[in-house]
């Protein structure tokens, strides 16, 4: 605090704050390599931070771990194509007939609201242990989103625009096109972003607990072979990759929205 | 007949004919999930008939064993959302009050908050042994996230004309706290334990099924292992009731009087 | 001046109960800066009603947060009696223009509000709310919550709220801003009546010009930005009023008077907002 309004000025950064949260993490990793040295932490249940850091570089490149996100990205893709398909032209046919709405509605966000994920053992039987079960729940899981954010966004439409195509005497299907599926947009792809986020979530679970390809198996792998900090470093690896996910979700989502 | 639908003034569809659709979905499910049971397409038991689930329902619950593991699997899920709950909140509060600390956090709880949480379950093993604990704990880091992001979220939200009442009467602290914080950032707080308690499900119920010997989890892959698929189905069912029902009665209670 | 019938404690000779002396406040830096408001000097005396009327963005709601103690650093003075304002005061009670009852509350227990801050024991709680509920006309909807009732409605919950406070000044910001016009002018008589029950010290903030004829002993006009005072106009219309006044010739002249003052501002409101519109426009 050389000058005075130093701090203030720096406490203000846009970039200052959020860059203090990830420098507490690194210090919190750094407190617990000073307690292991120190013999106050357990080592064999909590490996040194740094030989995690290590062990990542070791991960990444030992353990085929492109074959793996290759396995997980494409279950995640043809489950979300997937939910995308079925999910935006169900939220158009509930728009469009208001019965279907009233009469289902509430089904559908029970759906989105039941842990589908439990049932994973069923679907093991269903359609046997391969990538088809894992695309099917994670599927089933990620629908429901994009469809309750299609019909919201349909029904958003503000009333004074669907007049003026009444005005220009619009047919039912040029209504759709020219007016309400347009303005539905942003919602959908707060649909999809949803739905994306879950399927992902669900492939990486489901691939853990059946130990089935990729990266959910890649940490069960790690943990069965009782490499301390193999375990961690892979379990940050898949932390850091669906962060990264998540992110460009985002950016995609926002890029998308109507200027302000 | 091609002129465009009124969609902003469509009438309300009547009663009946609601009723008449959901009746008309839910039987045609029940008919092509008779028919395909009856059609031997799938192997012995895997789409077992209506009948023989209903009947498994009574197995279930004269099962041996079950209420016990209905007990252990409702302690944990208790436990996890009491702590991660409560942890969250007060999380919660502390990034929402100060504008810095929501800056430095709530990007990282904001990002961290819908990565795949089962995938700690080994370190829990490590940590807290193959008992209840490892469940908890793993259930208790589920119902943090949504519990702390939706808390300091909520604290945004409070309707800043609602402080001003306060501070013109002149509400000390205390006050503030307790008649207008409080009560404002219910349903935001509850939403958030709403949310948190079906993850929270989710992560113990998925840790009892990789590795435990109590519990529903447990119980789902010993109907499984033993191919008793009517069983099998009657469990979900009950599982799938239970968080419906919960997590209505939480979003019930967050709604109430709004 | 007032009606022989009136008898306010005096209208005129007292002195003021809240003085507001050469008040100043500036919001930012350099070249943007705004004066709100610009040395300011009014007085509002024991029973009268005041109303501070000005165009949209002249600094009224500044004003009307200085005085009740929400915005604590600006330059000059306010003063209750001879008590400076520092923080909100126990003799000033405010009325906020945005919706401001608490949804998880029913009327009785948002009116009762700040007896319950004050700690005042149940029984004087219920009472004192449930005879301020009665005054403002809403003795039937005591259970209800707000979002059972009209906007109307709300806001006399609220005006209720800050009665039962038993403030020596009443300081309202819009109250009726959010509502229609008749809506406004029936409210309006509400006021002028409860103003006709308690003698009570008020001073109204509003950009309405017949509402501030209607209620009004006294209206100051403001002029935009920045906020100065314009002139002072006495309302001699008689007492007790109602809503009816609206249609005499006298409080037409009123109006017309006042508005050949607030046009000028007005207008320079409209040109700085539309100017401000297009340098967005040629910046994005």
């Amino acid at each position: 605090m050389a000058d005075r309004g130093g701090l203030p000025r720096l406490l203000a950064q846009r970039w200052f704050a959020p860059t203090f949260g990830l420098a507490t993490i690194v210090a919190v990793f750094a407190v617990v390599e000073a307690l292991l040295r120190a013999d106050l932490l357990n080592r064999y249940i909590l490996p040194f931070p740094s030989d995690v850091v290590l062990a990542l570089g070791r991960v990444v490149t030992e353990e085929n771990i492109l074959s793996r996100m290759g396995d997980t990205a494409f279950e995640v893709l043809a489950s979300g194509v997937l939910v995308v398909l079925v999910g935006v032209p169900a939220g158009a046919l509930f728009h469009r007939f208001p019965v279907i709405r009233a009469a289902l509605e509430t089904w559908v966000a029970a759906l989105a609201a039941a842990p589908v994920v439990l049932a994973f053992p069923l679907f093991l039987v269903l359609f046997g242990r391969g990538q088809k079960t894992i695309i099917v729940i994670s599927f089933v899981y990620g629908v429901a989103p994009v469809l309750l954010k299609t019909l919201e966004g349909l029904s958003a439409t503000r009333p004074v625009l669907i007049n003026v195509g009444r005005s220009l005497n619009m047919t039912s299907s040029q209504m759709f096109w020219k007016i309400l599926f347009p303005s539905a947009i942003p919602s959908i792809f707060t649909g999809i972003r949803l739905s994306w986020t879950f399927c992902l979530v669900t492939v990486v679970a489901v691939e853990f607990l059946v130990n089935l390809g990729g990266l959910g198996q890649l940490i069960n792998d790690l943990a069965e072979r009782y490499d301390l900090p193999g375990t961690y470093a892979g379990i940050t690896f898949v932390i850091l990759l669906s962060v990264a996910f998540f992110i460009v979700l985002e950016r995609v989502e926002n890029w998308l929205q109507p200027a302000p | 007949m091609a002129a465009a639908r009124p969609i902003g003034d469509a009438p309300e569809p009547s009663r009946r004919a609601v009723l008449a659709v959901r009746a008309g979905v839910a039987a045609a499910c029940l008919v092509v999930w008779e028919a395909i049971s009856q059609s031997g397409l799938f192997f012995g038991d895997v789409v077992p008939s209506t009948m023989k689930i209903l009947a498994s329902f009574w197995k279930l619950a004269t099962f041996d064993g079950f209420w016990t593991h209905l007990a252990v699997t409702a302690g944990e899920v208790v436990a996890s959302v009491a702590i991660g709950s409560v942890a969250g909140v007060i999380c919660g509060i502390a990034i929402g009050a100060e504008p810095f600390l929501r800056r430095a956090y709530e990007p990282i709880l904001h990002y961290l908050s819908p990565t795949p949480r089962i995938i700690l379950f080994p370190v829990m093993i490590m940590w807290f042994g193959i008992g209840p604990e490892s469940k908890v704990a793993l259930g208790a880091l589920s119902a943090f996230f949504p519990a702390a992001l939706s808390t300091s979220a909520g604290m945004l939200l409070i309707d800043q004309a609602l402080i001003r009442v306060g501070r013109s009467f002149r509400a000390t602290r205390w006050q503030m706290a307790t008649k207008i914080y409080l009560p404002a950032m219910r349903a935001p707080v509850l939403n958030g334990v709403r949310l948190g308690f079906g993850l929270a499900i989710i992560g113990v119920l998925l840790a009892e099924t990789k590795l435990s010997n109590k519990g529903l989890g447990f119980l789902v892959m010993q109907f499984y292992s033993r191919f008793d698929m009517p069983t099998l189905y009657a469990l979900l069912i009950v599982l799938f009731a239970m968080a419906g029902i919960f997590n209505a009665l939480i979003g019930a209670m967050a709604r109430e009087r709004r | 001046m007032a009606s022989p019938s009136d008898t306010r404690p005096g209208t005129s000779g007292d002195e003021p109960l809240l003085v507001v002396d050469n008040v100043y406040k500036r919001f930012g830096e350099g070249a943007d800066a705004t004066i709100a408001v610009d040395h300011m000097s009014f007085g509002v005396k024991p029973g009268e009603f005041v109303s501070v009327i000005g165009p949209s963005g002249c600094g009224k709601s500044t004003l009307f947060n200085i005085i009740g103690g929400l915005l604590g650093e600006y330059e000059g003075e306010v003063r209750i009696g001879s008590e400076r304002i520092m923080g909100p005061h126990p003799a000033v009670g405010m009325v906020f223009q945005e919706e401001s009852t608490f949804p998880w509350r029913t009327v009785i227990d948002n009116v009762a509000f700040p007896l319950e801050l004050r700690g005042a024991p149940k029984s004087e709680r219920l009472d004192k709310a449930h005879h301020f509920i009665d005054l403002v006309g809403l003795a039937n909807f005591e259970k209800r919550y707000p979002s059972q009732l009209s906007g109307g409605m709300r806001q006399r919950v609220s005006i209720a709220r800050t009665l039962v406070s038993e403030p020596r000044i009443l300081l309202m910001d819009e109250p009726f801003a959010a509502l229609d016009e008749q809506t406004r002018l029936l409210l309006g008589d509400k006021i002028l009546q409860i103003q006709q029950q308690l003698h009570q010290t008020t001073l109204l903030i509003t950009h309405n010009l017949t509402e501030a004829v209607q209620l009004s002993d006294r209206i100051v006009v403001m002029t935009y930005r920045p906020g100065r005072l314009k002139r002072i106009v006495n309302i001699d219309l008689p007492r007790p009023r109602t809503s009816e006044v609206v249609g005499s010739d006298a409080f037409g002249h009123y109006v017309a008077e006042i508005w050949s003052d607030l046009r000028e501002e007005a207008s320079r409101g409209m040109l700085d907002a539309e100017a401000s519109v297009a340098r967005r426009g040629a910046r994005g």
